[in-house]
């Protein structure tokens, strides 16, 4: 596999995570910080069990995907019912957690040297399928009652109650795919790489994870897309000096510009769409008022 | 038992103490099927608070509420919309990103039966009952007057037409109840003249039984026929428009909050 | 061995509750986490260090240093990462989202400036131990816990016996009211920031010079704290010392008695517990009677 295909079937690996926090945190307004650890889960389940039972990796990568499913779900539970801080905290510790005990399982993990010799068999062509199955998938969601009430979730939770949505249910139905999709990528992840260690999903990586969805914009299914495939092929691009740091720099300040300025992100919440495009340039080359796009004014 | 199905809510000795401070005390309110009641008080009255009482945002403290005959007194608030009960916020909550459009297709929710299956593979269940639901939706549009703005983000529409949107976003839950929290705010005299006679179409057309709170006095003696005055989180008295209007108590009332508003 | 774990939980569990009070009197206020504080506590124990390094290896001196350069940090987090949207009246999720975002931007920065090492200040306390009833007790531990319960004291003082600590406890009650009584709340936001700065300055100056000083030092011990600003009851300013002591002495006896591996693990599901069995923490006040 050559250099520009390795980074394209990361980067496709990588968007299905962000995929699934776009669900999560784009469409239904919960930030998570450790989802990291929900791909850490699917990837190092899927590799034990191709390496100890000898599954076909397709199963063992879905095996790994439930498991990241019903532990993320299991443990965010308990949050759900509560302000978003405690969500977020508590998937910050989880995800700590879950890294923090793949460490300390060394006989079974490798521990901290890592895990080797996972069998291979994950390739460009078969990133790419999954990862527009799962846009589609997304995309069909978004337009059913299902999408429409997460996305109510997100705008205005007593409003959303009083027009008889249960916001619990639809939380832990955000999780549910948000972990799956992540634990997916995991899966996947291992058996590209053919290695593990814990530090691919330490808390760094959640964030990288969740800044497409910010910077893309919360409610934009495109944007976060764009946004991801300019961002993810980075880590691997940027690799010389305190580049790395640099990109986390900038990322840090990008974060905090677009909240103060564009708190619903920089495609908001409009789809890539060519109509919309050609509207967009239509207004760019009329400029007849001068006015931005929309700022989204934002209140309680 | 026929007797209690005449009424669509019934309040009994409901009282809310919020840390010691009594917000509601004894409210006692009977309405009927298909009626138009108003409840009214100055600015702090509690009459929110009622709302908030019946809609399960609070529990009460003591007291019963029953809706066609069914308590739902502490019920979560999304139970008691789906079993039909629906309102509108004095401090409007729309879901500002979304277009007007799709604010009222999200409260139709409740009427879609579909599962999560039949949306992901668009089976002909998802398919005609989405169809129904944009039709009904576009229906109550027209209706009420906003479809022409149907494509605006609500959060920009102006501050009369954020009211109506939450009306008709309450309408196509398929309420039975509908209780509007001070529709008329902000509204000049044509504006309220036009809420009410849209107050009235709504009855007619949907058959719904009404609870308005304001402290305008005139789209509520416009359109109501039982009146419940409160202040301090108490009753002061019920009645029709023009026994409100001649009662000392209630002159009182509201002389003695307009001074306090002077100051 | 059990009275020394003991100290040296209280010790540990008084630095968390430097950190905890100042999450809590943020949030009390504001009703947000604010995920930056952590950026305050590295940057004391760095400024700390370089005061050494650089100008004079005097103790006191340096840790005031580092502690000054703490509050400015607070102040600059409050003036241009929160006051903006503030302003705008934005959600609590924004603000959330900003104190994540300054502080990965923050952290890098550090990164890149301090390099990844860890330094030991060339001044540190002293590392004799006594014997207290047969346990020996770190000197420094001792200095640690004199010092946090002195500054957790004065806060307490300035907040039940000065006008500006009566306003922040109206605002905390109600901060729009106290708006309208005519307070300047802009101002009452930036003294609760500076006095956050404050003790997440002598916090992590302490922290500096028990340990050693590096990047991460301030979002490791931060997370404690928020932890047990969490347990204790969000919001509440007794809550939160208590969750820092009982934090810090569980973790004393964890890694004592069990394993020093599983010690951050076992704070992570302190938390879950609690948020399971009281949501709103031991001493805090049910959330929710808020439409």
């Amino acid at each position: 596999m050559s250099y520009w295909t390795g980074i394209a079937t990361q980067v496709g690996i990588y968007l299905i995570a962000v995929l699934g926090l776009s669900v999560l945190c784009g469409f239904t307004g919960m930030f998570s910080m450790g989802h990291a650890g929900f791909m850490a889960i699917g990837a190092y389940t899927s590799a034990l069990l191709s390496i100890h039972l000898s599954m076909p990796i397709w199963v063992s990568v879905l095996c790994g995907t439930l498991l990241a499913t019903l532990i993320g779900t299991l443990v965010s539970l308990p949050t759900l019912k509560l302000r978003d801080d405690y969500f977020l905290i508590v998937t910050l510790g989880v995800g700590e957690g879950i890294r923090l005990v793949i460490q300390n399982l060394a006989d079974l993990t490798g521990g901290a040297r890592g895990l080797t010799s996972i069998p291979g068999g994950v390739t460009i062509w078969g990133v790419l399928v999954i990862a527009v199955l799962a846009v589609v998938f997304i995309k069909l969601f978004l337009s059913t009652k299902f999408g429409r009430n997460c996305i109510a979730v997100r705008e205005e939770e007593l409003a959303a109650k009083s027009v008889g949505i249960n916001i619990f249910r639809y939380k832990l139905l955000a999780m549910v795919i948000s972990c799956a999709l992540c634990g997916l990528a995991g899966g996947l992840l291992a058996h590209y790489l053919n290695y593990l260690t814990p530090t691919l999903f330490n808390m760094t990586k959640s964030e990288e994870l969740i800044i497409p969805v910010i910077l893309g914009g919360r409610g934009s299914l495109t944007g976060t897309i764009v946004a991801g495939l300019l961002l993810l092929p980075l880590p691997e691009l940027l690799r010389f000096g305190s580049a790395q740091e640099w990109r986390m720099v900038i990322y840090g300040l990008l974060v905090v510009l677009v909240i103060t300025f564009r708190p619903s992100g920089l495609m908001g919440n409009k789809e890539l769409t060519l109509q919309n495009l050609k509207k967009f340039l239509a207004g760019f080359f009329l400029k007849n008022r001068g006015q931005a796009p929309d700022g989204k004014g934002d209140s309680v | 038992m026929s007797g209690q199905q005449a009424y669509a809510l019934e309040i009994t000795d409901v009282c809310k103490n919020f840390s010691g401070i009594q917000a509601s005390k004894d409210i006692n309110i009977r309405v009927k099927e298909g009626e138009i009641y108003g409840i009214i008080g100055p600015n702090g009255a509690g009459k929110t608070t009622l709302f908030n009482l019946i809609t399960g945002v609070y529990a009460p403290t003591s007291g019963s509420i029953r809706f066609l005959g069914t308590e739902i007194a502490g019920k979560p608030t999304h139970e008691i919309s789906q079993m039909g009960i629906a309102r509108t916020f004095q401090n409007i909550r729309l879901f500002g990103d979304l277009t007007v459009y799709q604010n009222v297709l999200t409260a139709y929710q409740h009427n879609l039966t579909y599962s999560f299956l039949d949306g992901i593979l668009r089976t002909k269940k998802f398919r005609q009952q989405e169809k129904k639901a944009e039709e009904v939706c576009l229906d109550v549009l027209r209706r009420i007057g906003l479809y022409d703005l149907r494509d605006q983000h609500a959060s920009k529409l102006p501050y009369g037409q954020q009211r109506r949107l939450e009306i008709v976003r309450a309408i196509v839950t398929g309420a039975k109840l509908l209780l509007l929290d001070e529709p008329a705010a902000g509204m000049n005299e044509e504006e309220s003249l036009e809420l009410s006679q849209i107050i009235k179409d709504i009855r007619k057309d949907y058959h719904v039984t009404i609870v308005i709170i304001d402290h305008h006095m005139d789209v509520i003696m416009d359109v109501c026929e039982q009146i419940t005055v409160i202040n301090f989180g108490e009753m002061l008295t019920t009645g029709t428009a023009e026994e409100i209007q001649s009662n000392q108590a209630v002159i009182d009332a509201y002389l003695g909050v307009n001074d306090d508003a002077e100051d | 061995m059990f009275l020394q774990q003991l100290i040296n939980g209280i010790s540990v569990g008084s630095v968390y509750a430097l950190l905890a009070v100042g999450y809590a009197l943020i949030y009390s206020l504001l009703n947000f986490t604010n995920f930056a504080h952590a950026i305050t506590v590295t940057i004391a124990a760095f400024g700390c260090y370089w005061f050494q390094a650089l100008i004079t290896p005097n103790l006191p001196a340096s840790l005031l240093a580092g502690i000054l350069v703490a509050i400015v940090m607070g102040i600059f987090i409050e003036l241009f990462a929160y006051r903006p949207l503030l302003v705008k009246k934005a959600r609590r999720l924004y603000l959330m989202i900003v104190g994540l975002g300054v502080s990965i931007l923050c952290e890098n920065l550090m990164i890149i400036v301090f390099t990844g090492r860890v330094r030991v200040y060339p001044e540190g306390f002293p590392t004799d131990s006594i014997n207290i009833f047969g346990a020996s007790v770190g000197l420094i531990d001792l200095i640690i816990l004199v010092v946090s319960v002195l500054a957790l004291v004065c806060v307490e003082l300035y907040i039940e016996k000065t006008r500006t600590g009566l306003a922040i406890r109206s605002s905390a009650f109600n901060l729009e009211a106290t708006a309208l009584m005519g307070v300047n709340t802009n101002r009452l936001i930036l003294t609760v920031f500076i006095i956050a700065g404050l003790l997440a300055g002598i916090a992590g100056t302490l922290l500096g010079a028990k340990y050693t000083t590096y990047t991460s030092l301030g979002t490791y011990m931060t997370n404690k704290a928020f932890i047990a600003a969490v347990v204790g009851g969000l919001g509440s300013l007794p809550g939160a010392v208590l969750g820092a002591l009982l934090l810090g002495i569980t973790e004393s006896f964890v890694s004592a008695y069990i394993s020093t591996s599983f010690r951050d693990l076992f704070a992570y599901i302190i938390l879950i517990v609690m948020l399971l069995i009281r949501p709103s923490g031991l001493m805090g006040k049910a959330d929710g009677d808020k439409a």
